[in-house]
């Protein structure tokens, strides 16, 4: 309090107002930064890791990915004759590491980030959800 | 005039204390007499996990212990088994991991900055931290693919080299800087109700401050220049230039203003980096432990053995991270997972420091100290 | 014709239109003339009652705005254009919402406490002049009516802080009256020093003193000849609207949500809404007091009671804006340091403003 009798002409709080003041108006490229949320959406990086994706062709359901996992989210099961990994995204720590551990590059993690959903059993992603074709160039 | 003490409980769920933390208090009226802080909360038996997994698997569980900045985490962790097993990390690799580990610098403080302000009642500062804490974490995304939960780091390297157009953005986003921290500091530092707040509150002399183990910005706001980086040199901190920033007012105003220091300097260390990073790989290519499975050449997907031994022995390895020493007790038993890891959290210890400081002092300049520690509950708790 | 009031206005304007006569006619044939003034002050009522609930309203999407715009956000903008119906949205949202009273609660204390606190918030706006003859009722002791009914709400908010039955309510209530005595100290004295001048409490008497100008320039505001006054007037009205830097009643890092932490639904709305009405009402005071109220350059063959509103309202927007702007700039200051600064400094230095003003006044130096 003796401290602020010192400094009554309160410089520091006016040098602040300018600071947002200079936002309000928009001086010298300070603009507006937030996006609309559900209406537009921020580009997402190549590299992003998002839920994954398993190259039908690829996989041969080795199992590397499910020993590499920390948090055992994999799972191999078999769908349509053969055999594939299920991730329980519930429990995915989305480090990438089976990405990495694939002899086959057969994983993606490029399907976005809007994972939300009401039961715990939705969220166990299997192979009829994962798989996708990589198209062929002829 | 009969007066009685009364107990109050600060947390464990309350708006300013960062997380799950509980202050236990003996309040004579509006002055603290006693503080007890309960911890435990959030533990979630980090330690115990490393034991089940391996060496590899256990780098994306290092991210959820500071979650604000877990880089420093990653590479507290690699560092680590690096040192255990011995594997040289190429240069490249290592101005990656200190430019990251830089950049993570920043987005601490900044996330500091603005929870301190949030918790001293002004919003807007936390907004600013977080627009250019949002360009950081673009850059993150670019590099490693996440945001908050990175996993770059391997052991003997980093996951990936830069994008191509990283650089470039690097560089914009320290030009931005430069200008948005003299944003910070004409609304922040000369405020004269912020001053007010942090001037001569929460009080710590750098003996006790010693004593009670704290480090990093919370302990050189003591003016006790001990940097890790400076005191002993890391990767390639010895080549650049840097000064480690103190200040000698033992008060929060003081632990506040190293952080902003801090930034700069780490804003400095980024352009050095930008300027004089080299080219090589970013992985280390010698052989170790067992060969890939596959048999197939060292690539940017299989670089790293899917079955890691390093051999039995021990490794205590300490980086300065943004909250302070961050320190990895790796003990190798010669097998596929980790005998035992030990973390020396930053939070934690300069949490500890906390009953001390308040003693006194009133709830509202609790808050005030407890923002200017800046511990993470992940991180204290582990 | 010199028009007084709200009242005399709907009068003239009715008298211009011509439909006056008959309709009084009709009314004095029963004998019922005072049936007929009823009828148009309560009509007065409802224009200010309506003008009230837009304005705030609008200023809770005001502040929204601010803040949105001081932190480089869009703020709302999906309700209405640029989000203009999120007040109403908040509105039907705070109806629907489960109207909670604790258990512990005192029931009657509790559910009345948010009206003790918003009549007075709307009772503030009688004696304020919106604009040249727009004023509700001008009385002679305005300024000391609206002074004295601001100090109605600490007794409310003390009624809810200790009806709800909580620790943290009873703190903030605690808390708010502390700071609401403290600051309304200040701010009487602030304004007599204005009174000196005008002689006069009717608000209506100190916008009138305030018209003309120096020189042809400079407005013959009392922010001019009272700058000491004005400051310390401005600093302690913030306060008493208990606002950041002085938002100790709702301090949510230290007191969850202060004195209305266990109310809900409308009764929340109550408190929210009687907030920003003293906000305007506040601001209005100020304006009134310091910044020449509804004057401003005439414009020609525009009724002077349309300009001089729009005036007002630019004049008191500002001062809103002011202080929105201060909320999102500044941190909270201490409680003690607070009340430090209302008994230490506050006073002394309105006192002194008191004292000078005296001088200055009695040595006829300013007329």
């Amino acid at each position: 309090m003796t401290w602020i009798s010192k400094n009554w002409t309160m410089t520091g709080i006016i040098t602040g107002l300018m600071v947002t003041l200079k936002h309000v108006l928009h001086i010298g490229n300070r603009p507006t930064v937030t996006v609309q949320y559900p209406y537009e959406r921020m580009k997402l990086a190549p590299r992003f890791r998002g839920r994954h994706a398993v190259d039908e062709d690829a996989c041969i359901g080795c199992g590397i990915c499910e020993v590499s996992c920390p948090n055992s989210t994999i799972r191999i099961v078999k769908y349509k004759g053969r055999w594939f990994p299920e991730f329980n995204l519930g429990m995915c720590l989305f480090c990438g590491l089976c990405l990495d551990a694939c002899p086959m590059n057969a994983i993606k993690m490029d399907r976005g980030y809007e994972l939300a959903d009401y039961t715990r059993e939705s969220l166990i992603y299997g192979p009829d959800r994962l798989l996708f074709k990589k198209e062929v160039n002829k | 005039m009969e007066t009685e003490e009364l107990l109050i409980n600060m947390g464990p769920v309350h708006p300013s204390t960062h997380g799950v933390l509980r202050f236990k208090l003996r309040m004579d009226g509006e002055i603290i007499k006693e503080c007890t802080v309960v911890m435990g909360y959030l533990h979630r038996g980090t330690e115990k996990l490393a034991e089940m997994k391996t060496y590899l698997q256990f780098i994306p569980y290092t991210d959820r212990l500071d979650y604000i900045s877990a880089m420093p985490n990653n590479y507290a962790y690699v560092k680590a088994v690096e040192e255990l097993a011995g594997i040289e990390v190429p240069l490249r690799a290592e101005y990656i991991r200190v430019l990251t580990v830089e950049l993570n610098r920043i987005v601490n403080h900044l996330v500091f900055m603005g929870s301190l302000l949030l918790d001293l009642g002004a919003s807007t500062a936390i907004m600013y931290g977080f627009r250019e804490r949002e360009k950081a974490l673009q850059l993150y995304e670019m590099l490693c693919g996440a945001r908050m939960t990175f996993s770059y780091f391997r052991i003997g390297g980093v996951r990936d080299d830069l994008p191509d157009d990283f650089m470039s953005k690097l560089n914009e986003f320290i030009k931005d800087m430069e200008k948005r921290i003299e944003d910070y500091k004409g609304l922040i530092n000369g405020n004269e109700i912020f001053m007010m707040r942090m001037k001569g509150i929460g009080v710590i002399s750098a003996e006790e401050a010693i004593n009670y183990g704290m480090t990093g910005p919370s302990l050189r706001g003591s003016g006790v220049n001990y940097d890790i980086r400076k005191i002993e040199p890391y990767s390639i901190y010895p080549d650049l230039d840097f000064k480690a920033c103190v200040r000698p007012e033992c008060d929060s105003y003081a632990r506040y203003m190293v952080r902003i220091d801090e930034m700069e300097e780490s804003l400095h260390i980024l352009r050095q980096i930008a300027d004089t990073i080299p080219k090589s790989e970013v992985v280390a290519t010698q052989k170790y432990g067992i060969a890939p499975l596959t048999g197939m050449p060292y690539t940017a997907q299989t670089y790293f053995p899917r079955i890691f031994i390093p051999p039995a022995g021990e490794a205590y390895s300490r980086i300065e991270a943004p909250k302070g020493e961050l320190g990895f007790y790796v003990v190798s038993d010669g097998t596929t997972k980790p005998y035992r890891v030990k973390i020396r959290s930053p939070s934690f210890c300069n949490l500890t420091a906390i009953p001390k400081m308040v003693v006194g002092l009133k709830i509202p300049d609790l808050i005030a100290a407890f923002g200017t520690i800046d511990v993470v509950l992940g991180d204290v708790d582990r | 014709m010199m028009i007084a009031n709200a009242y005399e206005l709907i009068v003239y304007i009715l008298t211009t239109i011509g439909v006056y006569e008959p309709i009084n006619n009709i009314f004095m044939s029963f004998g019922l003339d005072d049936i007929l003034k009823i009828i148009i002050m309560l009509v007065e009522i409802a224009i200010l009652f309506a003008f009230v609930l837009v304005t705030i309203m609008f200023l809770t999407w005001m502040e929204r705005k601010v803040v949105a715009m001081v932190q480089s956000r869009y703020g709302p903008m999906v309700t209405g254009p640029r989000g203009l119906l999120q007040p109403v949205m908040d509105g039907v949202k705070l109806i629907g919402k489960e109207d909670i009273i604790p258990e512990k609660a005192d029931r009657w204390i509790f559910t009345l406490a948010p009206f003790i606190v918003f009549v007075p918030a709307l009772l503030v706006f009688i004696p304020l002049p919106f604009g040249e003859s727009l004023i509700i009722s001008d009385l002679r002791v305005g300024l000391l009516y609206i002074i004295a009914i601001s100090a109605i709400s600490p007794v409310a908010i003390l009624l809810a802080g200790w009806a709800s039955n909580n620790k943290y309510s009873l703190l903030g209530a605690m808390r708010a009256v502390a700071q609401d005595i403290s600051y309304t100290i200040p701010l009487a004295l602030a304004a007599i020093a204005v009174v000196l001048f005008t002689s006069s409490l009717s608000t209506v008497d100190i916008v009138n003193a305030q018209a003309g100008t120096w020189f042809g320039i400079i407005p013959k505001w009392f922010i001019f000849i009272q700058p000491l006054g004005f400051i310390l007037f401005l600093i302690a009205s913030i306060a008493e609207m208990g606002r950041i830097p002085f938002d100790f009643q709702e301090s949510e890092q230290e007191l969850v949500a202060g004195f209305f932490t266990e109310y809900s639904g409308m009764k929340f709305a109550m408190f929210f809404l009687a907030e920003y009405a003293h906000l305007f009402a506040v601001s209005g005071i100020i304006v009134t007091l310091f910044l020449g109220g509804w004057n401003g350059p005439v414009i020609p063959f525009i009724p002077v009671q349309i300009t001089s509103l729009v005036y007002f309202l630019i004049k008191t927007y500002a001062v809103i804006f002011f202080a929105m702007w201060l909320r999102d700039t500044v941190p909270r200051v201490r409680i003690d340091q607070l009340l430090n600064l209302g008994w230490k400094i506050m006073i002394p230095l309105a006192l002194l403003n008191l004292l000078i003003t005296g001088f200055v006044v009695t040595a006829g130096v300013i007329q």
